[in-house]
């Protein structure tokens, strides 16, 4: 009977409306290190990377990708668009591969400009960040056209 | 008498359990501290190189009530379950914490370190250590690992205690059930390749085996028990298919004593020497078991479905061969994601009988010998209900229905079985998963 009610107070405790999509209309595009000479990049190929399934670029480097931070509207919008999935479900597909001590998640940028440098510093890191932040340091190598 | 007394203690340690839980929680977190300087995830500058030495720590867990409506069995997430639930709600089964802690030493060295307290096969929920191993990944189309690491038997098997991970309370039990395997001291080996638009991966395992599992007589130590297999699989786009085989060697009897004595003594006295391979048939050390798998999951958007088959087949006679499946399919729909799924698990009994003459005093070894072939035997199909609510990033709550239908015969599925069972049940649950 104590199980049901810690569950039934928790249960309560969660029952605070949860906000469904996080609303952004802000494109992203995927970047990389102009050095890299990564080229463009394929919507199976950014997914395999991002999700994990294999990172080998075709120079021969492992990529390093890079999340916005957990709660970014940007982030939900990225798997929302490359995968259909939502950020909860992203987040479950990572507790199957980490927990059973398989692939590392991306790592996680604080910022968009955090982002930038580090994939200006680094060539084996992509990331994704507004469309409208991408400046010189930085080349574009995928984005989705709705 | 019956001299096989299944499952025999009865002690429930409550308070134990929920101590022990927080006091592994808080064991690990003081460890870590020490290891852990600042530089997860959330720490924003320096530019650290990405691969750059990291120390994460993480967990998962499941506060999990469940009651069925049959209290002549009770229902097991797996065999390694001594008691499970019945027609009383209970957190027994499901209620579970994972702490894991991963280093990485270099850009290609990892090493990972999982503890989990559930409820298995001695009765209490005592920290097991799940894997501790050396990850090397030399390029991205290889990986090597080597320590204690997951018995990867079957699609998912190998994450089956991550509740957050998948859409029902707990995988099903007519399929992953029989594997009360989780770990092993070894090593694996996997490769991954682009073929077509898509990714094979091939790996291979091999190692030894030192878990501890509720047997049919109370618990049986398979330590030592040598284990090896692969696993093929291809993705490409919303499609992944898998298929797998491994095997384990047995190195230890299920203590059955004194059956085997008694009918090779009565064998030799009698000269009748079916009893006599009665009593071999009852013998587990130094024998084979194999698992075959297959498995294909469609996963695109909203819609997720999977599908798998399994055919276990064991040498001994003491367990009989078996065939299971799952069909099990979700569609989210905003935050929840409703779900249907079927399985089914059945075993094809070994025809074996002692050749005894049924008369005193060796209708008590019949029936003695009847009674533990009985056991194993699952004949059953588990309709399954449920939807998971994501009600934030980090946690989901589950509500499930299962309908069980079996014949009175299916006893394997189950612990501490009545007379009068008559392989009906159903499950209901309700789960909180949570990831940090």
């Amino acid at each position: 009977m104590k199980a049901i009610h810690t569950l039934l107070l928790i249960l309560l405790i969660l029952l605070i409306p949860t906000p469904g999509w996080p609303a952004t209309t802000e494109d992203w595009v995927l970047i990389a290190n102009p050095k890299a000479g990564i080229g463009r990049l394929t919507q199976d190929e950014v997914t395999n990377i991002f999700l994990g399934r294999y990172r080998r670029l075709a120079s021969g480097v492992t990529a390093e990708p890079l999340d916005q931070p957990a709660d970014s509207a940007l982030r939900a919008r990225f798997y929302r668009q490359l995968v259909d999935k939502s950020l909860a479900e992203i987040n479950a597909y990572w507790a199957r591969l980490v927990f059973s001590g398989k692939t590392r998640p991306p790592g996680v940028a604080s910022s968009s400009e955090d982002a930038m440098q580090r994939v200006s510093l680094h060539p084996e890191t992509l990331a994704y960040i507004e469309k409208s932040r991408v400046d010189a340091r930085v080349v574009v190598v995928f984005e989705i056209v709705e | 008498m019956n001299t096989i007394q299944p499952r025999l203690i009865k002690t429930a340690q409550k308070t134990r359990k929920s101590l022990l839980l927080l006091g592994v929680a808080a064991a690990l977190v003081q460890i870590t501290p020490a290891l852990a300087d600042g530089s997860v995830e959330s720490t924003p500058i320096p530019t650290p190189t990405p691969t750059e030495s990291s120390v994460s720590l993480r967990g998962f867990g499941t506060l999990g009530i469940a009651r069925s409506s049959s209290d002549q069995a009770e229902f097991v997430r797996d065999l390694s379950q001594p008691q499970g639930i019945s027609n009383r709600w209970s957190g027994r089964i499901d209620s579970m914490l994972g702490v894991q802690a991963n280093w990485q030493a270099t850009p290609t060295l990892e090493l990972v370190g999982q503890a989990v307290s559930r409820y298995h096969y001695d009765r209490s929920r005592d920290p097991e250590l799940m894997w501790a191993f050396a990850k090397w990944e030399p390029d991205a189309r290889l990986s090597l690992r080597a320590g204690r690491i997951g018995a990867d038997f079957m699609m998912l098997a190998d994450s089956r205690l991550v509740n957050y991970s998948f859409l029902t309370v707990r995988p099903s039990a007519d399929f992953f059930g029989p594997l009360f395997f989780s770990h092993f001291d070894g090593a694996d080996a996997s490769l991954t390749l682009p073929l077509g638009n898509g990714l094979v991966r091939g790996k291979l395992f091999a190692g030894i085996t030192h878990e501890k599992s509720s047997g049919i007589a109370g618990v049986w130590d398979t330590s030592g028990s040598a284990l090896n297999g692969l696993v093929l699989d291809y993705q490409t786009g919303p499609w992944q298919l898998r298929a797998s085989a491994a095997s384990i060697r047995f190195s230890s009897d299920i203590d059955l004593a004194p059956l085997p004595d008694l009918l090779r003594s009565a064998g030799t006295s009698l000269g009748i020497p079916s009893a006599i391979a009665a009593a071999d048939t009852l013998i587990v050390k130094n024998t084979t078991t194999r698992f075959y798998s297959i498995g294909a999951v469609y996963d695109d958007g909203p819609l997720q479905i999977q599908g798998m088959l399994n055919s276990i087949h064991h040498q001994t006679g003491v367990f009989h061969n078996s065939r299971a499946g799952y069909l099990l399919a979700g569609y989210r729909m905003g935050t929840v994601t409703p779900f249907i799924g079927v399985s089914w698990w059945k075993t094809h009994a070994k025809s074996s009988s002692t050749g005894l003459p049924d008369i005193a005093p060796f209708d008590a070894i019949n029936q003695s010998f009847d009674s533990s072939m009985a056991v194993s035997v699952a004949d059953q199909k588990t309709y399954t209900l449920g939807a998971r609510w994501n009600v934030r990033q980090d946690m989901a709550i589950k509500l499930q229905w299962d309908a069980i239908r079996g014949t009175a015969a299916s006893r394997f599925p189950f612990a501490n079985i009545k007379p009068g069972w008559n392989g009906h049940t159903n499950v209901l649950s309700l789960s909180l998963d949570f990831v940090f």
